[in-house]
């Protein structure tokens, strides 16, 4: 009998631990000796949680703040799936790392801030109350900034400042509104379809409301909706590329995590439905999609184009929440995975493009194509996923978006929800596809006389591969995932799916 | 014979310190030796004192026919004293290495002592002229502390400080004597001394006099529009700022204004009146004013005098939500804060003392040279900022669940007003922990490579309340159950 | 015990006695002889307090037993003669305090008619406050009058003749006043024994007659006297006289002088006009403006103020303004506070001027602020003493201003709602303002000076260290054991009404 308590304890205790013991050990002389520590890690952790996605329920109450705030680890369908992909986006982003790393300094703190990130982003997707959520939100701030500003120009410092601010100001808005739950919530523990106290509510509406939106507006920070979106474009581009690969593939989806849990596990979708707070944020994650999309079209530097697609393509996933219908939901939940797989290549691509050849502008990689084939056909891939081609993931995704926008019967939205993701899609492989073209395809000028093949270290094409074969397999064999995927929005709308 | 005790260990260090610029030791190591004996056998005697916390009340002298000078022990007092009693051997040590260089050592432990004695007295008082009366003592015996350097801004600071409190006083003594004239009882009683008593007139005038105290006591708890003072007697020695100026004085303050809402005027009577509603309106803005005020300056040690400023008024705005969870919040920011902010201060104190360095922007890579004093200092911002584990987020949790309970709009308000500084918090910490530890890439540490850590007299201390930071973030429920005895009057 | 019946008059009469010797006697042994007759006043004084309190009553005592109106009386309680008590030991103390001062100030041949003018000042204030009869009183306050006029210009340096010049005119004027009001109250009343006339005063106003001539009287009587003890605004005299005289002379002048006119206006209220007739003449209302304005603004003054003696001249503006505001409130409890104040303020004010001369010593005789830096090093006692009072002026507990501030906050409590606020706020005002420039001083004379001024030990001065000890230990008595004299003013007014 395996004990899934202690494991649970273990997934997020052991990789903070190790990272912390990385701080202490002495600077290696050999690279690979820290790299092999940083590697059995993630490996050991990656096991870890593989372990608890076949674990029925496992709880563990870790430690009495004071009464009524317990520091509380539940393991439930949302939090393994959440588990499942940050274990596999991290662990691959994790072994690019070796050879991408070679050229930054302090790499030793590069390596134990990233340890102790993978710890708490297992405790935030375990966590089983919304305070135990809070603190570890807070600390997947506090933990994260490091890697932003990792090569400590003026450039990085900033955009880490910026992004601790704002992550800041949304968890403290998000604070705002824990403080009322408290008070209106008969526990605050996460439990499908919400935990409102009808009863100590009745009068209050209006404030509980204001509070429940608040607290999704404050999470949505992280998750880059606009208004409050601007960090994002300047803090993802200017991390290491693995880094940024992680930040935009898996920390923002920690405030996505963060909305769902809000929404449906504390708030309860019947609350919700047909107020402001759907109307708000549906029209915001629709404005956010486009202007995502069109920012990302004009954007010329290849990491920040695919920053602002992430704040394009998290209001497609922040867009199927709002729509609060299991369709929707399981649309969300798909491009979860998918878009975490997605970036998290396109962003190990541009780094080897960066790592190799030093270019950063899209204006630069004509040709690119021809120097680093492999590289560029998971770029590809990836890209034509995210557009939504079928058989991608992308396209699965979008598919359960827009056929849940048409259901939900939302006047207004359910229409021009599906039109605004088609024109993204459109935008998105307007910005997307240009690398592919001009890459393969450099036309008749192109200097072939100099032209040679750029040998990409294993480390750093194997990831990029094995994500892009994952984001395909989504969209090829979507069951097993949907029938997953079912099982949570089945507790959540108490409805077989 | 422990009723003794009382009167005893507010005398001791008052009567005891006047020997230190006069006793016959003459190596510096023998004199410390003295000062911190003095310090600790008190101490002992004071948790000896709480730990039999003896019912009846000690009269020292009385002045008038009702007014006398009593000291009693209840659980605002233990709270108090004990916080006190704690700090003061450990910050006395810490000072000993820190007044090294400085002139007129044994004058500066000589009323850094007493105030120990006097700090007591108000802790212990168990009335309103007491409380007054050491009030009033407090300011004579720490206005030399402040003068201490005697540098001009030093004398100026000095003056703004005790015409800032002198005025505080003065208002604060309209509220003692309405209490002394109206209240059914001399002494304090939870739940105030005016109801059933013979203040028969128009109620608004008692809430102008309880919006008058409030504001007289609220100059030592510094705050708008009277907070000017704090932030420049950080001028002052720091040991000065870091004991006095963010605990043993402010919180004096704090403390009074506790009493009276509670103890004297009575939270029953007051909520829901405008009188609440003004003294509310300006704790919150205080709180918001000095986080921003904070942000603005640059000066290290200001810059924490700004962020005393508002975390004063965290206290406050606990004390006026008037209810009895409203108290147990602003006990557990009186105590949370105590450690932090001391912490603070004693590391920006070790960074005085080993660089002479004063601003934000002169602290580029002092996180690699000086790894204990930043570590600890990380800790502390933390703590401030109020991240779950650390003692801030305790208290900020108890004060803003004490508003949301209380229905009271303004109080809504309030907690935004929390979260705001919180974030304002975040700034000003956030931009000196990143210059330490991230400097900028072409940094040469070069620069800098004679800073170090202070040796084991200044980190044993910062090493202690760290520890006690933690405790009180993870597990401060015993502490929180004496608050909540407290705030229902069972204490 | 019968005997002590006789003692104020034998104290007025000693005192005028040794007026006329003094003139006779070299400087020396008039001082000696001033000194013995002061002692002589002091304990008859003390006689008369004991005898009072034993009998419980006021007593008459008939001059030459002749009954009025051809008579002349003096009435006397325990208020009478816990007054006469005071400013006799004040007026020893100043004296003693400032007897080398005298010496510099003042040519050696001249010295004995300083106290004579002293012996003359004594006699009339005991006049003053015996009396019974407004005539009597009136003539007295002439003697005063021109007993103060000599000890300001006793040094005669230009200034003090000025000053000296200043004061006579503003106190004619107000004898002047005095005298019309004397003058229409008599034409009304027929009388000029007190008793006689409040009998009289009660018939008119009840029946409505010579209304307008008794507010009249009531009006310029009141002026005479306010302006003679420099109420606000009628205070212009007063800082030149006191910053420019002799220090013994300011030291009496402000805590005697002035105080003697208000200890005669009192009086008048309760046993000339008695207190209704007062309070519907509206004068209480006019003193209680005046007197709180004369609060703020001699403070004002004072902290503008460069030169120490003219700033505690300004301050006695200001306390004088506090007395007016105990008469204005028109109550018992104000009265009583009032009183106090006068015996509270006496001893503060000389003990400050007093001091002020010991440290100005000690700074070269230089009386601005810049010299006077570090001065309470180089004379211990005098700064000491200098400390003692400016505390107790400021009212921090444990001194005896602390006790005449709880009293006016009593009594303004009894007061409407409107003179209460007022009252409160402007004594809170006040305090601040005193603080600023008493601890203002405080703080300079205690800081280390740069300039180097000779030392003054106690040994030097060894009859101004003893004063200043012994209005130390008066103002500590005064500030911790007031309840007796409280008692003792309590009965003393009982007796006046």
């Amino acid at each position: 009998m395996i004990n899934f308590n202690m494991i649970l304890i273990a997934s997020f205790l052991f990789p903070l631990l190790s990272g912390v013991l990385l701080f202490a050990i002495k600077e290696q002389a050999d690279r690979k000796v820290t790299f092999a520590y940083t590697g059995l890690s993630l490996v050991i952790t990656g096991v870890l949680n593989m372990i608890l996605l076949f674990a029925d329920s496992a709880e563990v109450k870790l430690i009495t703040l004071m009464n009524g705030i317990d520091i509380v680890f539940r393991l439930d369908t949302l939090g393994k799936y959440f588990m499942g992909i940050v274990s596999l986006v991290w662990i691959l982003a994790g072994f690019f790392s070796y050879t991408y790393m070679k050229h930054e300094k302090n790499e030793k703190r590069y390596f134990a801030y990233y340890l102790i990130v993978f710890g708490v982003l297992n405790g935030l997707g375990a966590a089983g109350n919304l305070i135990t959520m809070y603190a570890f939100y807070e600390f997947m701030t506090l933990s994260s900034f490091p890697l932003v500003l990792h090569n400590q120009k003026k450039e990085s410092v900033m955009a880490a400042l910026k992004y601790l601010f704002y992550s800041f100001f949304g968890a403290y808005m998000a604070l705002f509104g824990l403080f009322f739950m408290c008070r209106y919530c008969r526990t605050l523990d996460f439990i499908p379809g919400g935990v409102i106290d009808q009863v100590a509510m009745s009068g209050h509406e209006t404030l509980v409301l204001v509070c429940i939106c608040l607290m999704i507006m404050g999470f949505s920070v992280k998750a880059g909706m606009f208004p409050l979106h601007a960090w994002l474009p300047a803090a993802h581009p200017v991390a290491p590329a693995p880094a940024s690969a992680a930040l935009s593939g898996i920390i923002v989806k920690g405030g996505v995590l963060a909305i769902l849990r809000v929404i449906f596990y504390i708030a309860g979708p019947e609350i919700i439905r047909g107020t402001f707070i759907q109307y708000l944020l549906l029209t915001l994650s629709l404005v956010t999609v486009f202007m995502g999309s069109m920012l990302a079209y004009r954007e010329k530097v290849l990491k920040k184009r695919l920053a602002y697609s992430t704040v394009s393509q998290l209001s497609y996933i922040l867009f199927g929440i709002a729509l609060l219908n299991p369709a929707g939901l399981t649309g969300s939940l798909l491009h979860m995975a998918a878009h975490a797989f997605i970036k998290c290549a396109l962003f190990l691509s541009a780094g080897a493009i960066i790592f190799n050849t030093g270019c950063t502008r899209v204006d630069e990689l004509r040709g690119i194509g021809k120097k680093m084939p492999g590289v560029i056909w998971g770029y590809t891939i990836v890209s034509l996923g995210l557009i939504g081609i079928p058989p991608t993931g992308g396209f699965i995704s979008k598919w359960y978006l827009a056929s849940g926008a048409l259901s939900s019967g939302i006047k207004g939205f359910s229409y021009a929800g599906p039109i605004v993701l088609l024109i993204s899609a459109l935008l998105t492989a307007g910005y997307l596809l240009p690398v592919t073209i001009n890459g393969f395809f450099p036309g008749d000028d192109y200097d072939y006389e100099n032209h040679k093949t750029i040998k990409t270290s294993f480390y750093m094409i194997m990831p990029i591969i094995v994500l892009a074969i994952l984001s395909v397999l989504i969209g090829m064999f979507p069951n097993g995932l949907t029938e997953f995927i079912g099982s949570i929005t089945g507790e959540i709308f108490n409805t077989g799916f | 014979m422990i009723i003794y005790l009382l009167p005893i260990t507010v005398l001791f260090p008052i009567l005891a310190s006047v020997l230190i610029p006069v006793v016959p030791i003459k190596s510096r190591r023998g004199i410390t030796w003295f000062i911190e004996a003095i310090v600790i056998v008190n101490s002992i005697l004071v948790w000896y004192l709480l730990w039999g916390s003896p019912d009846q009340s000690f009269t020292l002298f009385k002045f008038t026919g009702n007014l006398s000078v009593t000291f009693h022990i209840d659980g605002m007092a233990t709270v108090f004293a004990g916080l006190v009693s704690f700090l003061w051997p450990l910050a006395t040590f810490y000072s000993f290495e820190y007044m090294k260089h400085e002139e007129h050592e044994r004058v500066f432990f000589m009323f850094y002592t007493m105030t120990y004695g006097v700090t007591l007295g108000i802790a212990m008082s168990s009335n309103i002229f007491s409380m007054y009366f050491f009030y009033e003592l407090l300011t004579i015996v720490t206005t030399p502390l402040v003068i201490h350097t005697l540098k001009k801004e030093a004398v100026d600071a000095a003056r703004k400080y005790i015409y800032y409190s002198m005025g505080g006083a003065a208002f604060a003594f309209i509220g003692m004597v309405f209490i002394i004239l109206y209240g059914t009882t001399a002494d304090f009683t939870y739940g105030g001394v005016l109801a059933g008593g013979t203040f028969a007139r128009n109620i608004n005038v008692l809430y102008l006099i309880y919006v008058f105290s409030f504001m007289g006591f609220g100059v030592k708890a510094a705050i708008w529009p009277v907070c000017g003072w704090l932030p420049k007697a950080g001028v002052a020695p720091t040991p000065v700022t870091a004991l006095l100026h963010a605990v043993a004085v402010v919180k004096s303050g704090a403390f009074a204004v506790m009493r009276l809402t509670y103890y004297c005027f009575g939270a029953d009577l007051l909520r829901g009146s405008w009188a609440q509603y003004t003294v509310m309106a300006f704790s919150i803005f205080t709180i918001v004013y000095g986080c921003s005020m904070a942000v603005k300056e640059r000066h290290l040690k200001r810059r924490l005098a700004y962020s005393t400023v508002s975390n004063l008024s965290y206290i406050l705005f606990g004390v006026t939500i008037m209810t009895p969870l409203g108290l147990v919040g602003a006990l557990a920011h009186l105590v949370a804060h105590a450690f932090m902010k001391i912490t603070s201060f004693f590391c920006a104190g070790a960074i005085m003392y080993k660089t002479g360095r004063n601003y934000v922007y002169e602290l580029d890579g002092f996180g690699r040279k000086m790894p204990k004093t930043f570590a600890i200092f990380t800790v502390s911002a933390f703590a401030l900022m109020g991240v779950p584990g650390l003692a801030g987020f305790i208290s900020k949790y108890n004060l803003a669940i004490a508003a949301v309970y209380s229905d009271n709009v303004l109080a809504y308000i309030g907690v935004g007003a929390l979260l705001c500084s919180a974030i304002l918090t975040a700034i000003y910490m956030f931009t000196i922990i990143i210059r330490a530890f991230f400097p900028r890439d072409d940094f040469d540490y070069e620069t800098i490579k004679d800073v170090e850590d202070p040796n084991y007299i200044m980190i044993l201390p910062l090493t202690i309340f760290v520890i006690v930071i933690f405790i009180l973030g993870l597990h401060p429920q015993p502490l929180l159950d004496m608050f909540v005895k407290i705030a229902v009057g069972n204490l | 015990m019968e005997i002590m019946r006789n003692f104020p008059c034998i104290s007025i009469i000693l005192c005028m006695c040794s007026a006329i010797v003094s003139s006779a006697l070299p400087g020396k042994w008039a001082r000696r002889l001033n000194v013995t007759i002061v002692l002589a006043v002091i304990t008859l004084s003390g006689g008369t307090l004991v005898y009072s309190l034993a009998k419980g009553y006021e007593t008459v005592y008939k001059m030459g037993r002749f009954p009025a109106p051809w008579g002349n009386e003096i009435r006397f309680g325990v208020l009478e003669a816990i007054m006469a008590l005071f400013f006799s030991g004040i007026l020893l103390l100043s004296v003693l305090g400032g007897s080398k001062k005298l010496k510099e100030d003042i040519d050696n041949f001249k010295e004995n008619l300083y106290f004579v003018l002293l012996d003359l000042l004594l006699s009339s204030l005991l006049a003053l406050i015996y009396t019974n009869d407004l005539f009597t009183a009136y003539v007295f306050v002439e003697i005063c009058t021109i007993a103060a006029c000599g000890l300001i210009m006793a040094s005669e340096r230009g200034r003090a003749i000025e000053a000296a010049t200043r004061y006579m005119i503003y106190a004619q004027i107000g004898s002047g006043l005095l005298l019309f009001g004397l003058c229409i109250l008599y034409d009304i009343t027929g009388h000029l024994l007190m008793s006689n006339i409040k009998t009289q005063v009660i018939i008119l106003a009840s029946s409505g007659q010579y209304h307008i001539p008794l507010v009249i009287s009531i009006v310029f009587i009141g002026t005479g006297l306010a302006i003679k003890s420099a109420l606000f605004p009628f205070h212009a005299w007063l800082p030149d006289s006191y910053g420019y005289s002799p220090v013994p002379s300011a030291a009496i002048l402000s805590s005697l002088v002035s105080k003697g006119y208000i200890f005669l206006l009192l009086k008048i209220f309760y046993r000339v006009f008695g207190l209704n007739i007062i309070q519907e003449s509206h004068l209480f209302n006019i003193l209680l403006i005046f007197g709180l304005a004369g609060m703020i603004f001699g403070s004002v003054s004072a902290i503008l103020e460069q030169d120490i003696r003219r700033m505690i001249a300004f301050s006695s503006v200001a306390q004088i303004g506090y007395i007016y505001m105990g008469f204005g409130m028109g109550i018992r409890s104000g009265m009583v506070a009032a009183v106090f104040h006068i015996i509270s303020h006496a001893a503060s004010k000389s003990l400050l001027f007093i001091s002020s001369a010991g440290l100005t010593d000690a700074s070269g005789k230089n009386k601005t602020f810049k010299d006077l830096t570090g001065a309470a090093y180089r004379n211990k006692i005098a700064g000491a003493a200098f400390t003692t009072g400016a505390l107790s002026m400021v009212g921090v507990p444990l001194f005896s201003g602390f006790i005449s501030k709880l009293l006016f906050a009593k009594a303004a409590f009894e007061t409407n709602a409107m003179t209460m606020v007022a009252t409160l706020v402007c004594l809170a005002i006040s305090t601040i303002l005193n603080a600023v420039y008493f601890l203002k001083t405080v703080a300079r004379i205690y800081t280390p000076a740069t300039t180097e001024y000779e030392t003054i030990r106690f040994k030097d001065n060894i009859p101004f260290g003893v004063a200043c000890i012994l209005f130390i230990i008066l103002n500590l008595i005064l500030g911790l054991a007031s309840d007796p004299l409280v008692e003792f003013i309590n009965r003393g007014l009982m007796m006046f009404s």
